[in-house]
Parts: structure tokens; C-alpha cells; sequence
């Protein structure tokens, strides 16, 4: 009863830091806009008006995909996390966005205008995920450690940025001009026209991993025990990584790589709440996953005045230090 | 409850063969063998984790490959030789955890759920550290954890692979005493692997002894002499 009191507390606390935090990330920009500006832009749009244009086309479409890319990035890692008992995991270090990339990069560069369209891009994207997810898997079928299935989505992610680096030596200025801007990783890029696209999809991923809380619960007891308690395993096992190939793959298609984020918000979820009842680590994840990188892009567009960062290098700066801290605390 | 029939278990080659058999409820029977001699092998079969190499087994007179996953967990219990705990999972999480061939799809706890998990929690007088988390517990307390969680499962049938093999003397006894209990007071049937011949013994416990010499299983009576067990199971005059 104490930690039931205790986690409606702390949503209720990360709930606040969260609508703090998008505050924030509003009213952080190089070009001061109004609250009033925001609420016209959204119900009373005036094209003529540059503050309403701005906060329309640029700040709120960033600010939405800050929230879809870090609660569904953090989800997608927790997933991982659990199907594969490891703190390890995330979509990033086991290069299911390297899949992506890679994806992308073919598409991109086969110089095709099919696959120059978002929805080229988000379908290359989801099947590298998904193609590199089931990749995987089946190594961890065989792997058992943790640090060397670590390894080997290091490997796998060294091994796409070799092929892209192949790929780019044939592809023309043009084209690696854009790629290479992907790769960095922005929330800029998403126009507003897309959001529905991406939110109908980000939705969905959540209404699916509802369905996979109470085989999760089972499955931190280990493969064995769970069969014996009448989880199928392998159904279960194809629906996590497809669920965590559509968060990663959306999110890396708008997006760009963003790393660390799926590693890092997951265990700070579960030492938070100190639970594994994956019901409410999903709640937890949406919460500290999008207020970590809103509160990130707000500082991102802070600096803006001095320097151009991409969210990939900042999540890297501060995920790294955080990954070898695990490493060091849980796997000695 | 369970009944063999012709049954051969083994890997590649055969290692126990039992005849026939019938394992009934309010009975434990303790499975006693050398090491290698396919006692885990056989736990195994029983919750279908491993085919049967000839033969039929039955529960409750219904051949054992016609269940489902979901059907032989509210039939069959399991409890390993050791659990080490779960980070962030408490014990009480833990043990509705054996709720779980009877939940709907979200997991969700309901009432008879409730009941059979508090049953569980009172039977083996956990409540004191029902909100610890189970890597905090000593190898005993998580022992008595892992039986609980079986216990919630309300199965006919529990099976324990070496339930003891990580315990002190005296942790052995509290374990043993109390399954037998559990199983005259709930009338369940209860098998479980063990090299505790001389504790077996002291609770007049029916053994299951596979057979050194000619691989056959043998139901024993509970008054055996500790020569006789060491001649059959393991050859030693």
C-alpha cells in the first residue's frame, strides 16, 4: 500500500516536470513567442502573422516529436531490456537504428524520388529496424552474456557504418548533403503535416505493448520458468522486437539516430519505481522518456544562439558516461 | 493424478524406463538416484519441457501432449532448485506471478487470484516479508518464496527439481516437513528430486528410486531400509 501511495505520487511529480519542462522548451527559442502567439497558431492560425508561422511550423512540431521520440525510444529499450534480462539493451547499442540507417542510407542514395518521400523513408527505415531487430534476436538465442551480445550490436552498428561509408564514396554532393544531416539527428525536420502519421503509429506501438505487460512480468523470471508458467515464448519474443522495431524505426526515420536514450531513461525508470510490474514502468518510461528529451532539446535550442548541436551528440554526451555507470554498478 | 505407462525417458539413449506407475494425490513421493541417472531429465518430462522417448503419460487420465502451455500450468507446478531473486520484484509480485495461467490478457489480479495468492502467503507464514525485495531474502526464505509461488498456482500437482540442494541441515528439515503437510492437507501430489536419502527416510517419505542396475523406476515403501535405497539406487552393498 506504502509504494502504491508512493508511485501515484511520483507520477503526479513527474506529471509536473514533464508540463514544466514543455513550458520550458516553448519559451526557450531564439525568437520570443508569446503564449498567446501558441494558442492563435493552434486555434486561430494567422498565416501573415511570423511569430504564429514559427511556433506553427517549427516549434510545435519539434516540441511534439521530442515527446513522441523520447517516451517511444525509452519504451522500445525497456522492451529490449526485459525480453533480452539485460540493462544493457537498448535500441541503439544493439543497432537496431544502425539497421535503420543503413535503410535509409540504400534508399536515399539509390537516387529513386519513391524513396527521396517520407513514406519511402519511414518504410526503409521500419524494415532495417525490423530486419536488424530479428538479427538480433536470433544471436541472443546463442549469446548468453550480457556484455557480449553488447558487443555484438557495437559490431553490428561499426559493421552499417562501414557499408554507408562504402555507400557514400558513389552517391553525389547532393545526396550526402542530406544523409549526412540525417545521421546527426534533429527534431527540426518534422513538419507538421507528418505529426498525425507519426502519432497515429506512436499510439498504436503503446496500445500494442499494453499487451505485452503481463508476458514481461513473467519473462524477468527467466525463459524456462516462463514456458512453465504457459508463455509462448517465441510468439512473444517476435512481438517485442516488432513493437520495439516500429517505436525505433518511426522515430530514427524523422528523426536521425538519437542515442543512448532507449539505455538510459529504462533503468532510471526502474530504480525510480523500484518495480517490475511493466504496467507501470510503461507509464513511467512516456513520462521520464519525454520530459529527458524535451528538457534536452530545450537546452539544444537554448545554445542555439552560440551553437548548432545536434540531439544526437547530446544524448551521446550524457548517455555514454551513463552506460559505463551501469556497467560498473550491475555487471562488475 | 499422474500415471506412466510404458513410458522410456532419456535423451538420446534411454535412462529410466518405468512400466507403470500411478502417482496419486495427498501423497509426496521423493525421486532418488545417482547423479546422471535422469532424475531431472524425468522432472522435465513430466512438465513436458522434454518428449517422452516411448510410451504415454497421463494427467489426470488425459495423455500430457494433448495440453496446452497454458492448461498443464493450472495442471503442473514447478519449483527449480534454486531462484535467485529478481531485482525491484517483491515477493508478494513474485508470488502472483503463479496467477498467471489464469489471468486475462493484461495480467489484471482479480478476486480469486487474490484469495489463492493470500492463501499462499498464509500457509507458508510469509507475511512478515511480503513487501522485501526477492533478492534481499536469504537461499531458505527464497526457497520458501519459490513454494509459494507455486502454491498460488493452485495445481494439483507440484513438482520440485533438488528443492533442498542449496539449503542448511536445518532448512532441509523446515522444507521437507512442510511439503509433506502441503501435500496431506491440500491433497496435492508432490514430487520432488532429492539426495536427502536420510531425511526421506526419518519423515517416511515413498521413494522413487531409479534403479542402478537395470534403469527401471521403483516405487519403494515408505518403511525401506537406508541399505536397501543404497543398494538399489546407487549399488553399494
Amino acid at each position: 500500500m506504502i509504494t502504491k501511495k508512493r508511485n501515484l505520487f511520483l507520477y503526479f511529480v513527474l506529471f509536473l516536470i514533464l508540463i514544466l519542462s514543455i513550458v520550458g522548451h516553448l519559451f526557450s527559442g531564439q525568437i520570443d513567442i508569446s503564449f498567446s502567439d501558441y494558442c492563435d497558431s493552434i486555434f486561430h492560425f494567422d498565416p501573415e502573422n511570423t511569430n504564429q508561422l514559427i511556433a506553427r511550423e517549427f516549434r510545435i512540431p519539434r516540441l511534439s516529436m521530442a515527446i513522441i521520440a523520447g517516451a517511444g525510444l525509452s519504451i522500445s529499450g525497456m522492451l529490449m531490456q526485459t525480453l533480452f534480462n539485460n540493462p544493457l539493451a537498448g535500441p541503439y547499442v544493439l543497432g537496431i537504428n544502425s539497421g535503420s540507417s543503413l535503410f535509409v542510407a540504400f534508399t536515399m542514395m539509390t537516387g529513386i524520388s519513391f524513396f527521396q518521400s517520407d513514406f519511402g523513408i519511414i518504410t526503409s527505415a521500419l524494415i532495417g529496424a525490423l530486419v536488424f531487430g530479428f538479427i538480433i534476436l536470433g544471436f541472443s538465442i546463442f549469446v548468453k552474456s550480457h556484455i557480449s551480445l553488447l558487443l555484438i550490436g557495437l559490431m553490428l552498428g561499426s559493421f552499417t557504418g562501414a557499408l554507408i561509408s562504402v555507400l557514400q564514396t558513389f552517391s553525389s554532393a547532393q545526396e550526402l548533403k542530406s544523409f549526412t544531416i540525417w545521421t546527426m539527428g534533429s527534431l527540426q525536420h518534422v513538419q507538421l503535416s507528418q505529426l498525425p502519421i507519426i502519432s497515429i503509429i506512436f499510439i498504436l506501438g503503446i496500445g500494442l505493448s499494453l499487451f505485452l505487460i503481463k508476458p514481461l512480468n513473467v519473462l524477468v523470471l527467466g525463459e524456462k520458468s516462463s514456458e512453465i508458467l504457459g508463455i509462448h515464448i517465441k510468439t512473444i519474443r517476435i512481438a517485442t522486437i516488432s513493437i520495439t522495431a516500429i517505436f525505433a524505426g518511426i522515430i530514427t526515420a524523422f528523426c536521425g539516430p538519437i542515442a543512448f536514450v532507449g539505455l538510459a531513461v529504462p533503468n532510471i525508470v526502474r530504480t525510480v519505481f523500484k518495480t517490475q510490474s511493466h504496467g507501470k514502468l510503461i507509464v513511467g518510461n512516456i513520462l521520464i522518456g519525454a520530459t529527458f528529451l524535451v528538457i534536452s532539446d530545450a537546452i539544444i535550442q537554448y545554445l542555439e544562439q552560440w551553437i548548432q548541436l545536434p540531439i544526437n551528440a547530446f544524448t551521446s554526451i550524457i548517455g555514454a558516461p551513463l552506460l559505463i555507470l551501469i556497467v560498473l554498478k550491475r555487471l562488475k | 493424478m499422474i500415471r506412466f505407462n510404458k513410458c522410456e525417458i532419456g535423451y538420446k539413449s534411454v535412462l529410466i524406463r518405468i512400466p507403470e506407475l500411478n502417482l496419486i494425490a495427498g501423497n509426496i513421493y521423493a525421486l532418488i538416484g545417482a547423479n546422471g541417472s535422469g532424475k531431472s531429465t524425468l522432472l522435465n518430462t513430466i512438465i513436458n519441457k522434454k518428449s517422452l522417448l516411448g510410451g504415454e503419460l497421463f494427467i489426470d487420465s488425459k495423455s500430457h501432449v494433448t495440453f496446452s502451455a497454458k492448461e498443464l500450468a493450472q495442471k503442473i507446478a514447478y519449483v527449480d532448485s534454486k531462484f535467485d531473486g529478481v531485482e525491484f520484484l517483491t515477493v508478494e509480485e513474485y508470488i502472483s506471478l503463479g496467477r498467471t495461467p489464469y489471468t486475462d490478457a493484461f495480467g489484471r489480479i482479480g478476486e480469486k487470484d487474490n484469495q489463492a495468492i493470500l492463501k499462499a502467503i498464509e500457509l507458508l507464514n510469509l507475511n512478515s516479508f511480503k513487501d522485501k525485495f526477492t533478492v534481499n531474502l536469504s537461499d531458505g526464505e527464497r526457497q520458501l518464496v519459490a513454494i509459494a509461488r507455486a502454491l498460488a498456482q493452485t495445481t494439483p500437482i507440484i513438482v520440485l527439481d533438488e528443492p533442498t540442494a542449496f539449503l542448511d541441515y536445518g532448512n532441509r528439515i523446515k522444507l521437507i516437513h512442510l511439503l509433506s503437510k502441503i501435500a496431506l492437507e491440500e491433497q496435492k501430489c508432490i514430487v520432488f528430486s532429492s539426495h536427502d536419502i536420510d531425511l526421506c527416510l526419518d519423515y517416511k517419505i515413498q521413494m522413487l528410486i531409479v534403479n542402478q542396475q537395470n534403469k527401471t523406476m521403483e516405487l519403494c515403501p515408505s518403511d525401506i531400509s537406508k541399505k536397501e535405497v543404497l543398494g538399489i539406487g546407487f549399488g553399494i552393498q
